[in-house]
């Protein structure tokens, strides 16, 4: 047994070190760089940078905002009545969640562009062109793609919280003569608190350090495309490296601010007891409001999307309401283009590697906190959960950092020669969260006295792992890996500053690079999104199918 | 099949909080022995220690002589029957059965019988393909009994294992468990908090209170000679009757009574309600008594009468008709008024 017990502590121990190898010694490398106390008063003093900020905040805080009011409304409709179509509702809400915007936005252009959907109508009706995407049209375009893209974070993270609140407390308001307003101010919207802490917090510091929207909308002066854009001269000038701390350091500010405002305890007196569901019956024509309501806000957000599908298969979609001339030849463009199969081939080797490095870790870490509760647990749980209050961009940094600074980080991942194993360990790094979210609430859900009567009918440690755990655990594990992969194969911040030479460029990277071809590039990046998009949404939706509504469980902090 | 030796096992899970302090137990051989307490009293912790699911900190155990206290768990050959059975949803009846079996090796025809046969035993001979879910809350309970069984354990364990059940099913499953634990001479551990099942079922038994054994004995020695006022009022409703102790004799209020058992350091009587019987006023022992309340169960009645300052409970079955405030003569059952420390 006590051999047994030294096992155990071993592979905390090679977790523990594999965590603080590639999570936290790129974040004290990124830290090293750029904790150059003239460099970040440069960064202050700088008004470019200095505006980059402001705008990075402000977009941060309008995504939140309209993430907010968004999910709110739908998670208050999902909870409150019953209508037709509910169990597809939250299936639904995975949609915009798995098409990245950053292919989305190709789309977005096509719509509001000068010459797009809008304008066009705009002028068949009368009116005069508005140009959306100039100026200030940017910023909030920006913002509207990533609350779309964004908001299902909060809003599974509402349907949770929601479904923990005992219809008893509001009964008990009602029975004390308090409105209809004010049960929902005085008692439901202070215990969904919790809810919107976990969302929100992922909400504003995903906003406030995505790269990939306002890259492809051209929206420059914001920090994390200043700092992509600085990686070029990164040899004489390690500016970026400040920048990447500012952000780090924001986005811990924004989380404590969040939490202090929400109070961490809050929630916590949501008692569950034999609670049935309250729903509403609607009857007749109102029946279908709520479920039009899931389906305006899915359409809006896959609208880019169904934009790019129409730029890609047709050969002319310019000043016109809808695109014209059906063709093909967009995707035999995209396919001969030298970066793109190649870079599907790669994606899928660094992916499924990843995936591979992500379930491994991610089970062992869920298994050492909710099974074998070894001492110091928790500290692991709390490391191997951190990278999702780190921003990616940090992350790829640090990787980046470590190259240059470190002989054996250059000699096991050079960039340059083979980042087959630097990028599948960056990917995975930022998969594990997910992974242990999964197996976790698989375990939870499994008694253990399932495993405690494999192991009193004589069934061995491995053999209870191999026969019971894994067998009943087995959906989530599958759904774990399957977030893994999938996540992976259209990750950007990683793939844009770790792939430098064109013959490892992933799929996202080629995508960038497709789109900045001019003449044809356009189109065809949109067919090569396309059948990204297709991709990613088969393996979701058989992710979707598996789990059903626990899938929320995953986007969990 | 095996004795248990339990000596001097100690436990507690948050320090300066025993469950179970010194603890010492004897199982013979064959025995149905029965673990009796209120909740919180360690009795499910006994039996994960001796299932190795937990660790105590101290005491050892042994099985048939041999000590066992540092196996694991899927050595120690001690199956148990889970509270809410632990059966596999992702097996079917026959796999959950099987289970332990291949472990042994055994495959092929002998694992068919043997599992058939576990089947047999509990009543369940067409449900081998049947999925878990699918069973009722009998049906389960039944599996995981066939399956504690199919491994022809040292020693069974049987954590609970009625609590579940509705009253008619309960009372069959009663009767299942004793046969079947006869019929092979299965030495069995049964932990519950029901008095009925283990005073009906066990062959000997033992009360637990804060982690310590109270008493132990066969369910007869137990209930009419509880060793004290814990166990006698955990087995059954029963009378304190406070009064001066001497020579033998407990003086009260409305009389003085021959009292059996040790007297010294005995603090007051007690007495069973049914060992208390409606007299003639002209019984030797007769004392006199107000009818204050009754309830009526129709097989019996329950009674509260006054005697002198006192309150006293009494059973009376096949009950007659009788009015409250009516005065009536009681008489104890000779040898029943125990003497209670």
């Amino acid at each position: 047994m006590i051999f047994r017990r030294i096992i155990q502590y071993l592979l905390m121990l090679m977790l523990a070190v594999f965590l603080l190898m590639f999570l936290i010694l790129p974040l004290f490398t990124v830290i090293g760089e750029g904790c150059d106390w003239e460099l970040l008063v440069e960064v202050f003093r700088t008004p470019v940078y200095r505006e980059g900020l402001l705008n990075s905040l402000a977009v941060a805080l309008v995504t939140t905002l309209l993430v907010a009011v968004m999910s709110l409304g739908l998670a208050l409709l999902y909870d409150r009545y019953e209508f037709p179509g509910k169990e597809y509702c939250s299936l639904l809400m995975l949609l915009p969640m798995i098409l990245p915007p950053f292919v989305g936005a190709l789309g977005f252009q096509q719509i509001l562009g000068y010459y797009g959907v809008v304008n066009t109508i705009l002028e068949q009706c009368g009116l005069s062109r508005i140009d959306f995407l100039g100026g200030e049209g940017k910023f909030w375009s920006v913002c509207v793609i990533e609350a779309l893209h964004l908001y299902p974070v909060l809003y599974l993270n509402l349907i949770t919280a929601l479904g923990n609140i005992d219809p008893a407390m509001t009964d008990a308001a009602a029975n004390l003569g308090a409105s209809g307003w004010q049960r929902f101010f005085r008692i439901r919207l202070p215990l969904l608190k919790s809810g919107f802490l976990a969302g929100g917090s992922i909400v504003l510091v995903w906003s406030f350090t995505e790269l990939g929207t306002p890259l492809m909308f051209g929206y420059n002066r914001v920090t994390p495309v200043q700092v992509f854009n600085g990686l070029m001269e990164l040899e004489n000038n390690p500016l970026p490296y400040s920048l990447v701390v500012v952000m780090l350091a924001v986005s811990a500010l924004i989380y404590l601010l969040l939490r202090k405002l929400l109070g961490a305890q809050a929630g916590s007196a949501a008692v569950k007891g034999t609670m049935g569901s309250r729903a509403i019956k609607l009857r007749s024509w109102r029946k279908l409001l709520p479920v039009g309501a899931f389906l305006l806000v899915a359409l809006l957000s896959i609208l880019p999307h169904l934009a790019l599908v129409g730029t890609a298969f047709s050969r002319r979609w310019y000043n016109t309401v809808l695109p014209e001339v059906f063709t093909l030849t967009n995707f035999e463009n995209a396919l001969s283009n030298p970066l793109v199969v190649p870079s599907i081939v790669n994606s899928l080797r660094y992916s499924a590697l990843a995936m591979v490095i992500a379930v491994v870790c991610g089970t062992l870490a869920a298994l050492i906190s909710s099974r074998w509760r070894l001492r110091g647990a928790w500290a692991l749980d709390l490391l191997s959960m951190l990278p999702l209050a780190i921003p990616g961009l940090v992350i790829a940094f640090g990787f980046l950092g470590m190259t240059s600074s470190y002989a054996w980080a250059r000699a096991i991942f050079n960039p340059v020669d083979n980042p087959l194993w630097l990028l599948a360990i960056a990917y995975a790094v930022r998969r594990i969260p997910y992974v242990v979210r999964a197996v976790t609430s698989g375990l939870e859900q499994t008694p253990e006295e399932l495993e405690q009567a494999a192991r009193n009918f004589g069934a061995g440690p491995v053999k209870t792992l191999t026969g019971i755990t894994f067998p009943l655990i087995g959906a989530n594990l599958l759904v774990g890996g399957l977030f893994a992969f999938s996540f992976s194969m259209l990750e950007v911040s990683d793939s844009l500053i770790l792939a430098q030479k064109s013959i490892f460029f992933p799929i996202t990277k080629a995508l960038l690079e497709l789109s900045q071809i001019l003449g044809s590039g356009p189109s065809s990046a949109s067919a090569f999104g396309v059948w990204a998009m297709a991709f990613l949404a088969l393996t979701l939706a058989s992710a979707g199918i598996l789990l059903g509504r626990k899938i929320g469980a995953v986007f969990k902090f | 099949m095996a004795s248990v030796f339990i000596d001097k096992i100690c436990k507690s899970f948050v320090s300066g909080r025993p469950v179970l302090q010194e603890l010492s137990l004897e199982v013979n051989h064959g025995e149905l022995f029965f673990l009796l307490g209120p909740s919180g009293c360690g009795k499910s912790t006994l039996l994960r220690i001796l299932a190795g699911l937990e660790k105590q900190d101290s005491g050892s155990i042994k099985f048939d002589g041999v000590e066992i206290s540092s196996l694991p768990p899927e050595k120690r050959q001690a199956a148990m029957m889970f509270q809410n059975y632990a059966l596999w949803p992702h097996l079917s009846v026959f796999e959950n059965i099987a289970f332990g079996l291949r472990i042994m090796g055994i495959s092929g025809k002998k694992l068919k019988m043997e599992v058939q046969s576990a089947l047999d035993a509990v009543q369940l001979s067409d449900c081998a393909d049947r999925r878990v879910p699918l069973l009722s809350g009998g049906q389960q309970q039944r599996v995981a009994l066939a399956r504690a069984l199919a491994v022809r354990p040292a020693v069974l364990l049987l954590d609970e294992p009625l609590s579940n059940l509705d009253a008619r099913l309960r009372d069959t499953m009663r009767g299942e468990i004793v046969r079947i634990c006869r019929e092979r001479s299965q030495t069995a551990i049964y932990v519950t908090h029901d008095r009925q099942e283990a005073l009906s079922m066990a062959d000997r038994m033992a009360v637990l209170k804060d982690g310590r054994i109270s008493q132990q004995g066969t369910p007869r020695e137990l209930y009419e000679r509880p060793a004290n006022c814990f166990c006698g009022a955990f087995l059954g409703d029963i009378n304190f009757i406070d009064g001066r102790i001497a020579n033998g004799r407990l003086e009260t209020s409305f009389g003085s009574f021959i009292l059996s058992g040790e007297c010294d350091g005995a603090s007051a009587g007690a007495i069973r309600p049914e060992r208390i019987k409606f007299a003639a006023p002209d019984h030797p022992e007769a004392f006199a008594a107000e009818l204050v309340d009754g309830t009526f169960f129709g097989d019996c009645s329950q009674w509260v009468c006054r005697a002198g300052d006192t309150l006293l409970t009494v059973k009376e079955s096949a009950p007659g008709e009788r009015k409250i405030g009516e005065k009536v003569f009681l008489a104890f059952d000779d040898g029943f008024l125990l003497a209670m420390r």
